[in-house]
């Protein structure tokens, strides 16, 4: 067990394309962090470069407070899960996870003991003599957990574990895997794009972009306090819904314009936010989640008139695309690839431009498609974002 | 019981037509023709050879398929001629052919993996290379490999001229480009992540190509050493070049010596001889079949 230390690791592939900038992240001992983000954002490659599998091109990363920049693989007891799990096909499962015990020339007996007691564990005792072809999924991905877990690895790193599962293994493997790693205490750096798993299973959460590392926070204050747009936007199913608004600080109160509509925040909820007095008069980028809109006007909500595009009933909710007359937040500056399916449905139903939102809504309530509705906005869970560097504004 | 009582009020069920029988030979017969063809194709010479090899003084005209008077005359005579020592190019052919194949898996497997896992300097340039030189038989440079024998033969004996040694060498060299890019195609489909756990897990680049991708290309290792093991065993015309003694020649040379210079009175042993030589290959084969069964890297990753 130990901690993880990346300080300013860069990652420029031969062909100069530059995956990983400025890489600086902590990970103390027996720490469970998620690295998550769209799919290119480098996730893969900064986990890479911890495993040793791929060259640092700049800056250092420390394994127990020793660097390990030159270290090969091999020598830096770190254990690793793969995406296809990457099981020996020719091996059974016993001498799968004994490998690496067997490559270390362990005695028999113990090599024999250790696999055992990872068998009982991951509840693998009666395959210990079947080979990976027997196996199912969920079993696999059992193995390569095991195969990590005997090696007594300081370091646990993981590469979208679950995502070749289907949706109900997932959930269960997800809980299964935060479980182990509390019980083993061993510091785990698991890199997955899936939101949820982000969300469920990590003490902290790094969302990288294009290489940059975004925000690394405890998942709860990601959520609710995100430090730029594109956390706002990516962190959260369904997604925050976005928009450009004027502002106006005044006597009559503080205003947001959205398009056509005003939407007021009220004396204690300004009060609570004297930043927005300095950004008066200018654009601003505000954002709402699907959850603080509601249907009934309650004390201190903002009246939104707003239109269906498509309302889709979960069972405990209803969620409703809608779409708002006003500026919706640039895509590129968001650049998480979540307003282009809006964008479709958008021209599919042949409207032209304006802010496409979601809400969750309470079950079994009927939203006609391409009705006109207002809804109420909690203004006190409004987040605003500076319009040009798209950081939080607090 | 009858199958023919009708329930009443059931439909009557017409007769299936008796299909012609040119309609037969049109959709299925044709097929269980060119079946047959194709078995007496392959069946019929080594039937002869069989044949001949039982028969005294047999000649190529009228030589039945069944032999009349089986004896093992040919044998006999085949395995006593002092001139003519079957049993030494026997053990020459063998040993050369085995040690051929195994070698030619060896260096093909090791280049192969070099090709397929590592990226180096003139890495493309190399694999093309080897190809092209594919591209022409090993005999077009017969003249070459003999004057360069020779020279070898005066500083080195044991590896030039009327040295198996020496062929073999050059067997090797002559199989390794195909075989390099046949065994390269097989490791390509090994999944990465199989070396990257393993490296991971605490292996060499030895202990990774011994110990995870050799047992996994075993399939195709094995088709490269039968075929290799066949070609030494077939080769003529560099063997015909390099081997003169009686006693160092593979059968391949030493058997064309019984047709070649008392054309037709020899054929008898000449058959008994190739029937023996082919008992190794069946047996090979026989025993590498259940390798040459592919799809071993099923089930390591998702599948």
């Amino acid at each position: 067990m130990a901690e993880l230390v990346l300080t300013d690791v860069d990652k420029v592939y031969d062909n100069g394309f530059h995956a990983v900038k400025d890489l600086s992240i902590e990970v103390t001992d027996g720490e469970f962090l998620v690295l998550v983000g769209p799919s290119g954002c480098g996730k893969t490659t900064a986990l890479r470069m911890i495993a040793g599998l791929e060259e640092i091109t700049d800056g250092t990363i420390s394994i127990g407070g020793k660097v390990v920049n030159e270290v090969s693989p091999r020598d830096r007891n770190i254990a690793m899960v793969f995406q296809n799990y990457a099981l020996y096909p020719h091996m059974t499962v016993a001498e799968n996870i004994g490998f690496g015990l067997a490559l270390r020339r362990d005695p028999k007996a113990e090599i024999r003991e250790k696999v055992d007691k990872a068998g009982r564990l991951l509840d693998l005792t009666s395959m210990l003599s079947r080979r990976p072809k027997q196996l199912s999924g969920g079993q696999r991905q059992r193995v390569a957990m095991g195969r990590a877990i005997v090696r007594d690895a300081e370091l646990f790193l993981m590469d979208e574990p679950l995502s070749n599962l289907d949706a109900k293994l997932r959930v269960q493997m997800r809980a299964e895997i935060a479980s182990l790693q509390q019980q083993l205490g061993i510091t785990t750096v698991y890199v997955t794009h899936d939101q949820v798993e982000a969300m469920t299973m990590g003490h902290r959460v790094a969302v990288m972009r294009l290489g940059e590392l975004q925000q690394i926070a405890p998942p709860q204050e990601l959520y609710d306090n995100p430090d730029n747009v594109f956390v706002a936007g990516f962190i959260g199913t369904p997604p925050m819904t976005l928009f450009h608004a004027d502002l106006t600080v005044g006597a009559d109160g503080t205003r947001l314009r959205v398009g056509t509509q005003d939407i007021v925040l009220q004396g204690d909820v300004a009060a609570a936010r004297p930043f927005l007095a300095a950004a008066s008069g200018g654009e601003i980028i505000a954002g709402i989640r699907a959850e603080d809109i509601y249907v009934q006007e309650r004390e201190g909500f903002a009246p939104l008139e707003i239109s269906v595009l498509l309302s889709e009933a979960l069972g405990p909710s209803v969620h409703v695309n809608f779409l708002l007359e006003g500026t919706p937040v640039d895509e590129g500056r968001l650049g998480s690839g979540l307003a282009s399916a809006a964008e479709n449905e958008l021209n599919r139903l042949g409207q032209v431009s304006g802010i496409e939102g979601v809400a969750a809504f309470p079950p079994r309530m009927n939203f006609p498609v391409g009705s006109r509705m207002t809804a109420w906005i909690d203004t006190a869970r409004l987040l605003f974002f500076d319009v040009e560097s798209g950081r939080a504004l607090r | 019981m009858k199958s023919t009582e009708t329930i009443p009020g059931a439909p009557v069920i017409p007769p299936r037509p008796r299909r012609s029988f040119g309609k037969w030979v049109r959709r299925t017969g044709w097929r269980h023709l060119v079946a047959w063809l194709a078995i007496a194709f392959a069946l019929i010479p080594v039937l002869w050879v069989v044949s001949a090899a039982f028969t005294l003084r047999p000649t190529i005209s009228d030589t039945n398929l069944i032999p009349q008077n089986p004896t093992l005359e040919n044998f006999t005579t085949l395995l006593n001629n002092p001139d003519q020592p079957y049993v030494k190019w026997y053990v020459n052919t063998m040993l050369l052919a085995a040690i051929t194949a195994v070698f030619t898996v060896m260096i093909a497997a090791g280049a192969a993996y070099a090709f397929s896992r590592f990226r180096f300097k003139g890495r493309k340039v190399g694999l093309m290379f080897l190809l092209l030189v594919q591209m022409f038989p090993q005999f077009l440079a017969l003249v070459a490999i003999y004057l360069i024998m020779t020279q070898v033969s005066d500083i080195f004996p044991a590896l030039g001229l009327d040295s198996l040694l020496g062929l073999g060498l050059i067997y090797l060299g002559g199989a390794m480009g195909i075989n390099a890019w046949l065994i390269k195609g097989f490791f390509d489909t090994i999944p990465m992540e199989i070396d990257e756990s393993a490296k991971v897990d605490g292996a060499s680049h030895g202990q990774i190509f011994w110990g995870v991708i050799l047992p996994l290309a075993a399939p195709v290792l094995a088709v490269v050493g039968l075929l290799s093991f066949i070609f030494t065993l077939n080769e003529f015309i560099i063997a015909k070049a390099l081997l003169q003694s009686p006693d160092k020649l593979t059968l391949a040379v030493g058997l064309q010596q019984f047709i070649g210079t008392k054309y037709a009175e020899n054929w008898g042993p000449f058959a008994a001889g190739a029937l023996l030589a082919a008992i190794p290959v069946v047996i090979l084969f026989l025993f590498l079949q259940k390798y040459i069964v592919g799809g071993l890297t099923q089930g390591s990753v998702k599948g």
